[in-house]
């Protein structure tokens, strides 16, 4: 994520952007994203989001 | 009897001694709030002692049991709730500082079922804060320490739970477990954790982490306890929206300590991962005891498991993030630094991450039922480590240098993310004299057949016998 983009998501959510601890949180932010980046390798063609347990299924 | 054996007894066998007047609930209350007053400086296991209450809990029901209106085997037996579970008019902190004095007005569903089958609760159990991680590890109230090394982690995040149950300090507790916070305390302390389907206990009055793998779940010394508890608090609650109306059995009854021509899954995936060699060896000398108990034991293959943790870590960073959203803008730097840094995380992930994972979460489900067509059980090993000193950020496994919070979740995690019910029992010691643990895992609300193979397994063995060195 670049720096300015992830500044100005921070500052829309309200976090304070001027603290020294957004220099960690930029750092932190970088390692993990990128390990989520595997879910797109997966194909997702018909499947929705998870809903728990449709009752049709349960009763099943 | 000797205190020391009335500190690990059963529930079951404590109930036996209520019912024969052996033993009176408030003899049996006095004995555990000693053993915690001893035991507390070396373990921190709890945040809020009720002492008072719990001495007027206990002689309402002597009283009660005495004039005959005895409800069931949880009558007079103490108990812990790790401090997420609100009770009217006890302080919650969630492990934090920030709710030092928050007080609920209203009772979580778990609170009042455990009332009303007339447990005796002792006091609320110390956790990783906000249960936003895996170590129960805790700078504001003290860390939780391991009953069978003090200088270790007792899991997380309900590590109160774990070492308070293991070291007798009451005989069960309850906890919640998001990406295994009751199944790793249980395994690196040496007790049993359940962790039901998604929906069969009620989540109502619990502080969130993760909404939609957020599990309520008992540890016990037994799985026969965890059935009795089970027995207590299963069941459809109004006040869940995520609760399943189900009916509910006598989980006793699928203690039949028969197992034979079950078909039990190992997954081939999970030995790609790090794991200590010691876990391994107790993993599979479990797999030949079950064996010969008549299970018939099979490799089975689950690609998609090494993306379960992306999926639900996606999941759970944004739910808990969304959850807290006001505390990170008003109160961020009062929070726990690593918790902190996890929850501002969460503000960087957009909508359309967060609903490509729950896309990838409705293909790892179907993916997870279908391993269920020809198997009747998954068993893997709980935790792929022993506990370590506190204060360890990674460890070296298998030449690979793994954070712990991914170490410690790797086996549990994936069955937060598909909701099914999994249990760890104890299935070996290291060298050192650490536990190990070894999981179950069923379909959707097949907590019976969780329950039993995990029950023929512990009745085999004796590792559920042994006790801390305290």
């Amino acid at each position: 994520m670049e720096r300015d983009v992830f500044l100005s998501m921070g500052k829309a959510f309200g976090l304070e952007i001027d603290d020294p601890h957004v220099e960690e949180l930029y750092s932190y932010v970088q390692k993990v994203l990128p390990t989520f980046k595997c879910i797109e390798e997966l194909n997702l063609t018909g499947f929705e989001p998870f809903m728990p347990y449709p009752s049709s299924e349960v009763s099943s | 009897m000797d205190s020391n054996e009335l500190y690990f007894s059963s529930i079951r066998s404590l109930s036996r001694m209520i019912q024969k007047k052996e033993a009176s609930p408030l003899e049996i209350v006095e004995a555990f709030l000693s053993r915690i007053e001893s035991l507390e400086p070396k373990l921190n296991s709890f945040i809020t002692l009720l002492y008072d209450q719990a001495i007027e809990s206990a002689t309402q029901a002597e009283k009660e049991i005495q004039a005959g209106r005895y409800v069931g085997p949880l009558h007079g037996i103490p108990f812990g709730l790790k401090d997420l579970f609100y009770v009217k008019g006890i302080r919650n902190t969630s492990g934090s500082k920030i709710y030092d004095n928050f007080i609920p007005d209203y009772d979580s569903t778990i609170a009042l079922r455990l009332k009303k089958a007339g447990g005796i609760l002792l006091g609320k159990l110390n956790m990783h804060p906000l249960a936003y991680g895996p170590t129960g590890e805790n700078e504001e109230y003290g860390h939780m320490h391991n009953p069978w090394n003090l200088d270790l982690i007792a899991g997380g995040s309900s590590g109160g739970n774990g070492s308070a149950v293991a070291s007798g300090e009451c005989p069960f507790a309850m906890g919640s477990d998001t990406g295994g916070s009751v199944r790793i305390p249980a395994a690196l302390c040496g007790i049993v954790g359940f962790k039901p389907t998604y929906g069969r206990l009620s989540r109502y009055g619990m502080t969130v982490l993760a909404w939609s793998q957020d599990h309520p779940g008992p540890m016990t010394r037994t799985v026969e306890d965890c059935a009795l508890v089970m027995n207590a608090i299963a069941g459809y609650d109004p006040n869940d929206p995520t609760s399943i109306n189900l009916p509910v059995q006598d989980y006793t009854r699928a203690l039949t300590g028969e197992i034979k021509g079950f078909r039990l899954g190992v997954i081939k995936e999970f030995f790609d991962l790090p794991i200590e060699s010691q876990v391994k060896i107790s993993f599979w000398r479990a797999m030949d005891k079950l064996t010969e108990l008549g299970a018939i034991i099979s490799e089975i293959s689950w690609p998609i498991y090494h993306y379960g943790t992306a999926i639900a870590s996606l999941i759970q960073m944004a739910e808990a993030t969304s959850y807290h959203r006001e505390l990170i803008r008003k109160k961020g730097p009062l929070i726990y630094p690593p918790v902190r840094l996890r929850l501002e995380a969460g503000v960087f992930i957009s909508a359309t991450d967060y609903i490509q994972a729950q896309r990838a979460r409705s293909l790892f489900y179907i993916q997870s039922l279908n391993l269920f067509k020809n198997l009747d059980l998954i068993v893997t090993p709980t935790v792929p480590v022993t506990a370590f000193s506190i204060g360890t950020s990674s460890l070296v496994l298998d030449g690979q240098k793994v954070n712990v919070i991914s170490l410690l979740t790797q086996y549990t995690r994936p069955f937060n993310l598909n909701g099914f019910p999994a249990i760890t029992v104890p299935c070996g010691f290291s060298e050192d004299q650490l536990p190990i643990g070894l999981q179950f895992v069923g379909r959707p609300f097949d907590e019976e057949s969780v329950l039993r193979s995990a029950h023929a397994y512990e009745q085999a063995t004796l590792w559920h016998l042994r006790r801390p060195p305290l």
